[in-house]
């Protein structure tokens, strides 16, 4: 072309140089900017900030959330998140989810593979399970004394009880984490940082009187609506990066479209009804009681606060140590219950599993160790036990402990 | 990307008659790459309409090719007999399993789009693509016609705009084969069907279809940064082959980081990390700053290699 021709060939150069560099600006801006001191939020005091997130209305709202585990596990011979959406992925590495809520009783989990997805889907009094690598659906019903319950309690608490198997998002690990905290543990507010956009207080929670793995949880508390964004728990035994980390990558404050809180199964798929009942005088979740309330039958606490020791014999119950042990150790306390949480719905307590299959026993050979006292599973927030005599030790501490203990 | 491999002319008439030496019968009759004198001006003033004659003859070239054409039928036989073998095996215990999509068309055949799509795109679409892209340029250099090409004189920013447009249009082309075989041949053997998303919900056959579509076009847009990376390939060297074969490693190394995770941090920017987003209009309510980012990645290395390619073509000495 006319101008062409008048170029040097090194200015020609200069274009794709300069092309590369807006380039890189481009995709490497926003995320400098977004980050860049996000002042003038009002001052709030520890307190009031907990006293808050505790009582919030809690936020119709749908968004993305990333989830990585640096549990320290041995890595799994499935590989990485990447094949297909299962729960097992929320063991290690990262794992992107999607969230939608109504903020009371209807919600959807999905975790997104590349190219499937698992999803989670609560309605009220039952909830669905979806995988579509599996192509399967399990369908959780309330029994009989538990739906009576439910209509009792329908509509007059805020904290309706859940049949879905829970999932970690910021919320719910939140809620663990604060439901303690007061006891055990000293909260300060650091600062403020910015969360998928959102201004948000950083609340930091650090264990105190020692013996746990647990060196601190920071929560990110949106300034607005007092919903939290994202929660870090922060291990002893790495200082770099925390060892778990859940928080939204975009979100937003609306109400969900109807027929993302719906679910029924599709045509092909194959169905497993699992009836399930909620623990006694507690309604929470079946899955992550907490050690206040909804102690498993037979458990045994050693401890207290963030160093608790919940002792379980399963043997009598269920006879297959291996699928089952590590499933009913319910949260020891606060945070570090993410871990076993999900550890326990791996092994599939009170029918609450998300699709595992019949390789339970296989899985948990892989990530524990042979010790005199039995199998170790240790991590960097928890360490389980199951000792050869059927009792499952769990806790978020040192393995020693448990070792000690047995 | 000449013909001269289908009218072996090894004697090349000097600049005059150029135009001539690129056209066999019926193939290239534009007026346009009649000779002008050959002042490096504009010619764009002189004959309007030159751009659309060049274009539409390169397009003639590229698509008519027997190679390309060949290429393309092989892409198209993939969903046949991705179609076939499913069809064959459907009442057999290992019906209904299968990697990505595969597992689903037995119930629907609208997912045998998607999964010869999904089976296509780690190795035989990038290759089908690289072949014709890194073929631009240097099919030309090395057929010796590049020279005559220019003094024509078309300007070679004209030139390469035209050849990566003709490129562009045959990575559509080549999707498209797989897409449209593929729902001739699933509706063929499965019937269409309810789709059911991979969120487990479903949704109408129209909805579907359309999220299908979806499908389709992202990931025909997907492959135009590897188009770019090619057509630069392409302007480096007058060995077709290194070109072509430059342009399908890029693909695969980028795969092959793309697995690595050690080097998370550089994911999003990799060229292929983005490929099998398409998902995501399958899922209940797709996230499009997923898809958006996806397309962004592309247009980067769009941006970098078509100015990269620019610099190099317009700068070079072409010597043959």
């Amino acid at each position: 072309m006319g101008d062409s021709a008048r170029m040097s060939s090194k200015a020609r150069w200069a274009v794709p140089a300069g092309a590369a560099v807006a380039v890189v600006g481009l995709f490497a801006g926003p995320p400098l900017l977004a980050s860049a001191g996000s002042s003038g939020l009002p001052a709030i005091t520890p307190q009031e900030l907990v006293a808050a997130v505790a009582s919030h209305q809690s936020q119709a709202l749908s968004g993305t959330v990333a989830y990585t585990a640096r549990l320290g596990l041995p890595s799994l011979p499935l590989g990485s998140a990447s094949d297909s959406a299962d729960p097992t992925n929320l063991l290690s590495g990262t794992t992107t989810m999607r969230v939608w809520t109504d903020g009371q009783e209807r919600s959807r989990v999905s975790l997104i593979g590349q190219t499937s997805e698992y999803s989670v889907v609560a309605d009220g009094p039952q909830a669905w399970t979806y995988s579509s690598a599996k192509n399967a659906v399990v369908h959780f019903t309330l029994d009989a004394a538990a739906a009576k319950r439910f209509q009792a309690e329908h509509g007059k608490t805020t904290s309706t009880p859940s049949v879905a198997p829970s999932m970690p998002t910021p919320g719910q690990l939140a809620d663990q984490s604060l439901a303690q905290v007061q006891k055990f543990s000293t909260v300060t507010v650091e600062g403020q940082s910015k969360v998928a956009g959102r201004d948000a207080y950083e609340l930091v929670v650090t264990p105190q009187g020692g013996g746990t793995l647990v060196s601190r949880v920071v929560v990110a508390v949106d300034s607005q609506t007092k919903t939290p964004l994202s929660v870090q728990v922060w291990s002893t035994t790495n200082t770099k990066d925390p060892a778990l980390e859940v928080g939204f990558t975009s979100v937003r404050f609306a109400m969900p479209s109807s027929a993302v809180l719906t679910f029924s199964p599709p045509k092909g798929a194959s169905v497993q009804q699992k009836v399930v009942g909620l623990p006694a005088g507690h309604p929470m979740a079946p899955s992550a009681p907490s050690a206040t309330g909804g102690l498993p039958h037979g458990a045994t606490v050693h401890g207290t606060g963030w160093a608790t020791v919940v002792e379980r014999s399963v043997v009598p119950e269920h006879g297959r140590l291996q699928g089952h042990a590590p499933t009913t150790v319910p949260a020891p306390s606060g945070a570090a219950s993410s871990g076993p949480g999900m550890l326990g719905q791996l092994g599939g307590s009170d029918g609450s599993t998300p699709g595992m299959g019949g390789d339970q026993a296989a899985l948990l050979n892989e990530l524990t160790t042979k010790v005199p006292q039995g199998r170790l599973l240790s991590s960097a927030l928890i360490s389980v036990l199951i000792t050869n005599d059927g009792h499952v030790l769990a806790g978020a501490v040192p393995a020693a402990t448990l070792q000690a203990l047995a | 990307m000449s013909l001269a491999d289908e009218t072996p002319s090894g004697t090349l008439t000097p600049q005059p008659t150029a135009g001539s030496e690129r056209q066999s019968p019926g193939s290239r009759p534009d007026a346009s790459l009649r000779p002008l004198e050959p002042s490096a001006g504009g010619p764009d003033e002189r004959v309007p309409g030159a751009f659309g004659r060049l274009l539409r003859s390169e397009l003639r070239l590229v698509l008519g090719r027997r190679r390309n054409v060949i290429l393309l039928s092989g892409l198209a036989a993939v969903p046949l007999l991705l179609a076939l073998v499913l069809f064959l095996t459907r009442s057999s215990q290992s019906a209904g399993e299968g990697p990505g999509f595969v597992g689903r068309v037995t119930e629907n055949g609208l997912f045998l789009v998607v999964a010869a799509i999904f089976v296509c795109l780690p190795f035989l679409l990038p290759l089908t693509i690289a072949i014709a892209s890194g073929d631009a340029i240097a099919g030309e250099a090395s057929a010796g016609t590049l020279r005559y090409l220019l003094v024509v004189p078309v300007p070679r920013t004209r030139l390469l705009v035209v050849k990566a447009l003709a490129a562009l249009a045959f990575a559509g082309s080549a999707v498209l084969a797989i897409a449209i075989v593929g729902l001739v041949a699933g509706a063929g053997f499965f019937g269409l069907h309810d789709v059911v998303l991979l969120s487990g919900d479903t949704v109408s056959l129209g909805a579907g279809a359309l999220r299908i579509a979806g499908v389709v076009v992202y990931v025909a847009l997907s492959m135009t940064g590897l188009v770019a990376v090619g057509l630069f390939f392409s302007t480096l060297t007058e060995v077709p082959v290194a070109a072509m074969a430059a342009t399908v490693i890029t693909a695969i190394v980028s795969g092959v980081l793309d697995a690595l995770p050690a080097l998370h941090a550089i994911h999003p920017w990799l060229l292929t990390h983005h490929w099998l987003d398409f998902a995501e209009l399958l899922r209940i309510q797709p996230d499009w700053r997923t898809l958006a980012s996806g397309l962004g990645v592309q247009a980067a290395w769009i941006v970098i290699f078509s100015t990269l390619a620019w610099a190099r073509f317009t700068s070079a000495d072409v010597s043959s």
